[in-house]
This record gives C-alpha cells, sequence and structure tokens, in this order.
C-alpha cells in the first residue's frame, strides 16, 4: 500500500494540465492496474466483478477498457468499503432528492488527505495559490464532523487557499436560511482593494445572496473577488437564468467582472477531483484523473463533438471504489486536446442529467426531464 | 395526403375533433368485416421493406391479418358479430355497438402500441382518440401513412384522431378525458394513475393494461434435455429480444428447477450462444442513457451483492445474463437483462407471485407438473400461461380481459312484437 500510495503522491505532485494526452494515459493506466490488484484483494464482491468484466483489465491497453462502476452503486447503504471501520476517517455523502438515496463515499486518512490536495492542485490552476479572505455563502452550521455532505465537502476543500472565513448566511430553526447581510457588508468593507475567494452552492448564491442585493440595491465593490460554484442550474433554470445572466448578475452585485465567477463540477464520489470552468466554457480532468465520454449504445468513446453518458477516472481514493465510475451525467466533447486555454487532454461541457426513466412492465418510460 | 396526425395545443382542439369523430360513428355502422377489410390493405402496406426495422411491426402485421382477427371476434362478440349482426339469446338478441369515441393512452415504450390499442376499438364499431406519445411521433405517422393509402374512401381514417401533445399538458389530458365513451390505458404505475385520474364521464368504461411484469420457468426435464435445450435457448432469447425486454409479456427471470446430477454449468453457454446469435440478427439500433446506466447498475449490483453469483455480458449494454440462485422475482432491468436463478422447486417462485406477474413462460417437460404450476400461477394473479417462445403472441384474452369487447355495448332487444 505504501508503494501505491508514493506512486498516488507522485502523480499528484505533476502539474494538472500540462501532460499530453498520451502520456497522461499511459500514467493513470498503469497505476488504475495497481490500484485494481489493490481493491480485489480488499473487496470479494468488487473481485467478483472485475473477475467478470468482458476485458481482463491486467491486460487492457486503454483506460476506456478498465472495469467501470455505476455511480448508482455507492448508494449502497452500508456503503462499500475496502478499509475496516476502524480507518473510516470520514463519510461523505451527496445531495439527495427525498426520493434518492443519497451516495455514501468512506475515507480512510490517506485518501482525505489525497482528496485535499487534488482540489488545490486544480483550484490552484484556476486562481493562484495565495490565501486569502474566504467567504462562504452558507451557515456555519453546515460544516458537520465525520460526515460530510456535498456542500461541505466543497466548501472545506477550498480551506486551504483561505487566510480567515467568513460566513454569511444564517439558519433558522426549520433551517430557512437568510443573508446576514450585516456581517456582509463588514466582510466587504475590510476587503474591498484585497484578494478574496467567494464561494457558494449555485442556487444558493443566486437566491440569498443575489437576489437579495440586487432588490436592495447594493454593490458589495470586491474587484479582485473569484467567485467559484458548484451544483445544480435545474432550479436556476426554472427561473429562466442562465449561465450568462448569472455570471453577470453576481458580477453586478460584486462589483467585478464576469470573468472572475467561476463554475466548477464536482461529485464526492469522485474524490478530490473538481471540473472549473476554463475562460473557454469548458472543463478539463487533470492529470490524477481522467473523464471518458461514453456512447449510450456502446460505452465507445464519442467523437469531438458529440454527446454521451460521462465516466469519471480518478486514481485518488483507495478505501472506496470510486476511481472508475459511469456517472448519471451527460455531457458533450468539445475536443480531445488543444483547448484555446492551453490545457491539455479532453476538453467537454456538462449537459445536464441522463433523462429519467420509469422502467417498469409496459412502463410508460418517456422522458420526465430532457437534457439541457 | 390526409394527415391523421396533429399537434395539438388546446382543449378546444381536442373537443372539436372528438365531437367529429362521434358524428361519424353515428353516421355510418361499421361491422368488425368492414374494418377488417381496410386492416387487410392497411398489413399489405406495412410488410414494405423500409419498415423492417419498427420493434413490433411482424406483430403488426399478423395482427391485422383477417386470420389473426376472425376467431378473437367470434369468441369475444359472438357467432355473428362478424357481421355485425344480432345474436339469439333464448328470447331475445343481442349486438355488439361501439362505445363511441375512445381514447388511446399507449405506453411510451412500445413502438405500435398506439396503433394496435387504436384497432381494438375500430373493431369494435367505435371512433379512436390516440393520444400519441412524444417518442413515438414519427414511427407512428410513418406506419399511419400506409393506413391512409390503404383506406382511399375513408372508412376508417375519418374515425381517427391522433393527437401528439406533451404528456404534462394536463389541460390536454382532461380535455381527452372529458370527451371520450371509453379509455384504453396503457403503461407504468405512474402514468396509470395519472391518466385513471383524469375527469372522464361516469358512463365511460376504461380497460387498464400494465404496469406488470413476466416470469419463464423451466422444469430439470426440459433444460437438462441435451437434444431441446437450443430449441429451447432460442425460444427464451427471442422471448426476451421482443420490444427490448420492456413490454408486460416480456420474461425478466427464468427459473430453473434444480436436480440432483443435474448441472446447470451445460446450459447456460448454450443460453449464452443463443443470446449472441439473437443479438447478430437482431441488433439495437438505439438506447435510452437512463436504461444503459440501469443496465450496468444492476450487473454491478449483482456482481458485487455476492461473489458466489455469475454473470455473462459484453461491454456494451447489448445484453445481459446474471446466473444465481434464489426463488425471489428480482426487480426488473430490462433492456435484455434475464436473471437465471435455480430452484428446488418451481412452485417457490410461483407461490411469491402478488399480481404484479402478467405471463408465465413454461419450457417443461413434465405434463403433470405444468399442470399443477398453471393452477397455482392463476391462482396467484397470473393470467397468461404459455410455452416459451410464445411470451408475446398477441392472442385475448390479454391481462385476462379481452380487447374488443370492454369497448362496445351488449345491446340486448327483446321483442315486444311477440
Amino acid at each position: 500500500m505504501q508503494q501505491l500510495d508514493e506512486k498516488i503522491d507522485r502523480i499528484l505532485s505533476v502539474a494538472p494540465y500540462c501532460q499530453p494526452p498520451d502520456e497522461r494515459q499511459a500514467g493513470l493506466l498503469e497505476l488504475l492496474k495497481e490500484e485494481l490488484d489493490y481493491a480485489c484483494q480488499r473487496h470479494a464482491g468488487y473481485r467478483n466483478y472485475v473477475q467478470h468484466w468482458p476485458v481482463d483489465y491486467r491486460s487492457a491497453c486503454h483506460v476506456t477498457d478498465l472495469p467501470f462502476l455505476p455511480v448508482g452503486i455507492l448508494k449502497a447503504n452500508p456503503p462499500l468499503s475496502f478499509v475496516g471501520p476502524d480507518e473510516v476517517k470520514k463519510t461523505l455523502t451527496s445531495s439527495a432528492t427525498t426520493s434518492q438515496s443519497p451516495s455514501r463515499v468512506v475515507l480512510d486518512a490517506p485518501t482525505a488527505r489525497r482528496m485535499t490536495k487534488g482540489v488545490v492542485t486544480i483550484v490552484r490552476d484556476f486562481i493562484g495559490s495565495s490565501r486569502r479572505p474566504y467567504l462562504v455563502v452558507d451557515t456555519p452550521g453546515f460544516m458537520g464532523g465525520n460526515a460530510l455532505g456535498a456542500r461541505g465537502a466543497a466548501i472545506q476543500g477550498l480551506h486551504p487557499f483561505a487566510s480567515e472565513t467568513t460566513y454569511c448566511l444564517n439558519a433558522n430553526d426549520r433551517g430557512d436560511l437568510t443573508l446576514d447581510q450585516g456581517k456582509l457588508l463588514e466582510f466587504a468593507r475590510n476587503h474591498g482593494d484585497t484578494e478574496v475567494l467567494v464561494y457558494g452552492f449555485t442556487f444558493i448564491l443566486w437566491k440569498h445572496l443575489v437576489e437579495p442585493l440586487l432588490e436592495a440595491g447594493i454593490c458589495l465593490n470586491l474587484p479582485k473577488v473569484r467567485i467559484l460554484h458548484s451544483g445544480g442550474w435545474k432550479r436556476l433554470q426554472d427561473q429562466a437564468v442562465d449561465k450568462s445572466v448569472f455570471n453577470g448578475q453576481l458580477a453586478r452585485v460584486f462589483g467585478c467582472s464576469p470573468d472572475c465567477v467561476i463554475d466548477f463540477y464536482g461529485m464526492v464520489e469522485s474524490v478530490g477531483v473538481i471540473y472549473p470552468d476554463c475562460p473557454e466554457g469548458n472543463k478539463h480532468g487533470p492529470a490524477f484523473g481522467d473523464v471518458i465520454v461514453r456512447n449510450p449504445l456502446t460505452l465507445e468513446p464519442v467523437a469531438a463533438g458529440e454527446y454521451g453518458i460521462v465516466q469519471v477516472c480518478s486514481v485518488l481514493p483507495t478505501s472506496f471504489p470510486g476511481n472508475l465510475l459511469l456517472t448519471e451525467d451527460m455531457a458533450q466533447v468539445i475536443a480531445y486536446d488543444g483547448c484555446p486555454c492551453g490545457r491539455r487532454g479532453i476538453s467537454f461541457r456538462f449537459a445536464g442529467r441522463i433523462p429519467k426513466s420509469e422502467v417498469r412492465g409496459c412502463g410508460n418510460i418517456e422522458s420526465k426531464r430532457s437534457v439541457n | 395526403m390526409i394527415e391523421l396526425q396533429h399537434n395539438v395545443n388546446s382543449p378546444e382542439e381536442i373537443a372539436r375533433a372528438a365531437a367529429v369523430l362521434r358524428q361519424a360513428v353515428f353516421d355510418t355502422e361499421l361491422s368488425p368485416n368492414d374494418v377488417m377489410k381496410v386492416f387487410d390493405a392497411w398489413a399489405k402496406g406495412l410488410s414494405a421493406r423500409e419498415l423492417d426495422d419498427i420493434p413490433g411491426i411482424v406483430f403488426l402485421r399478423m395482427w391485422l391479418r383477417r386470420g389473426s382477427l376472425e376467431p378473437i371476434i367470434a369468441r369475444e362478440l359472438g357467432a355473428n358479430g362478424l357481421q355485425g349482426g344480432w345474436n339469439e339469446d333464448g328470447r331475445a338478441e343481442n349486438k355488439a355497438f361501439p362505445l363511441g369515441v375512445v381514447g388511446h393512452w399507449p405506453a411510451g415504450n412500445v413502438e405500435i402500441q398506439p396503433l394496435l390499442s387504436m384497432t381494438c376499438a375500430l373493431l369494435g364499431g367505435n371512433a379512436a382518440l390516440v393520444r400519441v406519445p412524444k417518442a413515438l411521433v414519427d414511427i407512428t405517422r410513418c406506419l399511419m401513412s400506409k393506413l391512409v393509402q390503404s383506406d382511399p374512401e375513408q372508412v376508417l381514417t375519418r374515425r381517427i384522431f391522433l393527437a401528439a401533445f406533451d404528456h404534462n399538458r394536463q389541460d390536454l389530458q382532461e380535455a381527452m378525458a372529458k370527451a371520450v365513451d371509453g379509455a384504453m390505458i396503457w403503461g407504468g404505475e405512474e402514468a396509470v394513475l395519472q391518466i385513471r385520474a383524469l375527469p372522464f364521464p361516469h358512463w365511460a368504461r376504461l380497460a387498464v393494461f400494465g404496469p406488470r411484469i413476466s416470469v419463464s420457468a423451466m422444469d430439470a426435464g426440459a433444460w437438462g434435455d441435451p437434444h431441446e435445450r437450443e430449441a429451447w435457448c432460442q425460444r427464451i432469447a427471442r422471448d426476451v429480444w421482443q420490444f427490448d425486454q420492456q413490454a408486460c409479456s416480456s420474461p425478466q427471470v427464468l427459473f430453473l428447477e434444480r436436480r440432483a446430477g443435474q448441472s446447470t454449468a451445460d446450459f447456460l453457454p448454450i443460453l449464452h450462444r443463443a443470446f449472441e446469435i439473437e443479438n447478430q440478427a437482431h441488433p439495437r439500433l438505439t438506447i435510452p442513457a437512463a436504461l444503459t446506466s440501469a443496465i450496468y447498475q444492476a450487473r454491478a449490483s449483482w456482481l458485487l451483492k455476492d461473489s458466489a453469483h455469475k454473470a455473462i455480458f459484453p461491454t456494451g449494454p447489448d445484453w445481459t445474463l446474471l446466473f444465481g440462485s434464489g426463488s425471489d422475482i428480482p426487480q426488473a432491468t430490462q433492456g435484455k437483462t434475464l436473471t437465471v436463478l435455480e430452484v428446488d422447486n418451481l412452485c417457490e417462485p410461483v407461490l411469491k407471485f402478488d399480481g404484479n406477474v402478467q405471463t408465465l413462460g413454461l419450457g417443461m417437460a413434465d405434463p403433470e407438473k405444468e399442470r399443477e404450476l398453471t393452477s397455482l400461477a392463476g391462482k396467484r394473479g397470473v393470467d397468461r400461461i404459455v410455452k416459451l417462445g410464445r411470451m408475446h403472441v398477441f392472442v385475448p384474452p390479454w391481462d385476462g380481459v379481452d380487447l374488443i369487447r370492454p369497448m362496445v355495448r351488449m345491446v340486448r332487444h327483446v321483442s315486444s312484437t311477440d
């Protein structure tokens, strides 16, 4: 395990978006095979799954040939784990609607450490490495103990960039959120001429910060802000708020350029890997992970320009089977290399969730939701 | 060429269409014979090569043939039913009259279902107001164009209105329900419950089909017979392939009776081969991403759950065989995912049926055992017990009910002149 740990650390220390795709693929393939070996030793059920995969991973020539798991499998309770209960340091849970079960992923100390390092490596490439005042558009109560939700994980993941942290929302007994305008304005007054970092869930940012400030006609005058946000767009789309409107209004209340707003995609199941938008509006896979967009009919990677199901790959987790996950999201591949932003490897854009189906009998399986 | 399918945007359009349809029913009486003449021509039109890839087209062609329909009509409507005449019943006489306008709410996953449902109402002399699911608009238009060509005198086409609208348009759903005298409702639980709750007139008769699943079973004598098992496996594969395993009559699980000295290890490779052959002959052309996701979920869940579980599948989502033992009916995945379970006694799974099983497909060497299973399955809510390979053969009663009879009124005449 120590050897594996060292190899993962080595790949984590590489600049995240500089390697030519072939070189990166070769490194990932080798390491992922070793991780599969390790995982098979730790979990009989997982070994059974891998052994039934039509391609023997030991002789696979491409990352695309390795056995992946559908992300829904991480909804199992108790969670799938490669470590004993005494080694579990944290359990992350995904956000889920009332009709869904959340995913649960267990982190041991090495995986938790890599998760932090992975996020830092990626975010550093987008906003630089300095620490700065950190404004969290959420409540401090949201940060749990050993069990951490998606919002909490995102907030915590950015702490290494914080010189001090301010939470600007309050929650009442029922969990309703309200803006603490006094605290927010004080933060703005104190840091008007310095670089600051802001994070919030997309919908929360809009509903509890942008809307109240627009209504009150307040501009925070923070021109050096970098605003990161993550989370679904569905509720905003229901209100006819698209990305350009969102960025424009956010820039208006912060007194900054819309370019300072960075949307990133992350899922708790793929710990330590997030996908921020580059200035071209595309997302990229880092050196320690990759993205494969697969044709739903053949499961082969799609050609540039085409849409498919997103598979995320990451060498970071060793405490649960999160290395090769077929997600429930769709994406369009923009190019397999050569994004004008300079980042190497695949560039892609998310295209929403897989439309849901009712799968049963002579069931009416018309799409309930369309791809965004 | 007249256009029978319309993109509907207002309740008024539906009300107007229903009024025209009702008038057509009042104006002309149609006997099943009149309908079958047009159906025969339509079936010929549907034999066009370009339609061969439409799932279920073979069944639609067969269904429309006089040879298929005559015995059904005779059984459901009586000996004179074909001519639309009166049937003597002691001192009285009975005759089938149409309900009027029958609304159809087909499922969105069976390509031919809007038309299949419609034909049942037409055979009863009704007019048909059909909601076409979004996914089936193009296919339905294509199939209906052949009917238009086959019916120059508009015997049937003047009694048909196909309404394409989004299923979320509650106002249009309600308008359709208010305008009909009967309804044929097909679909999943959610869809069926929503449609049944629509404001139908109090006299409207509803026939509901689905949502249900089907199960297959073989005794040891059948699957263990080295001369027959290849044929059995081909039949199973055919039943799984039809409708991409999404019909109520599609087998989701195969129970194999265990017998000392016989190993399913000899049977499973043959089933595997049959699936490969069927897939080569009838490869899937498209798939919803959600189904792909469900198939991979089923494979992973099965193999992770128990290291004794086995499976065979290709890299793509084409088909999946999951092997294990136990008498519980697994959750249906569909998409050509068949769970094969060994049991000591085939009665064990049948005793667990709860009314959700529509068809039991059997491969049996022992007739007495088959009789026992049939009785047991009938008591446990199964409506069709058929030989493997014939699970989708469309012979009513379907779901335990007739197809034409529910949409007609049997009018009784007791003469006052006697």
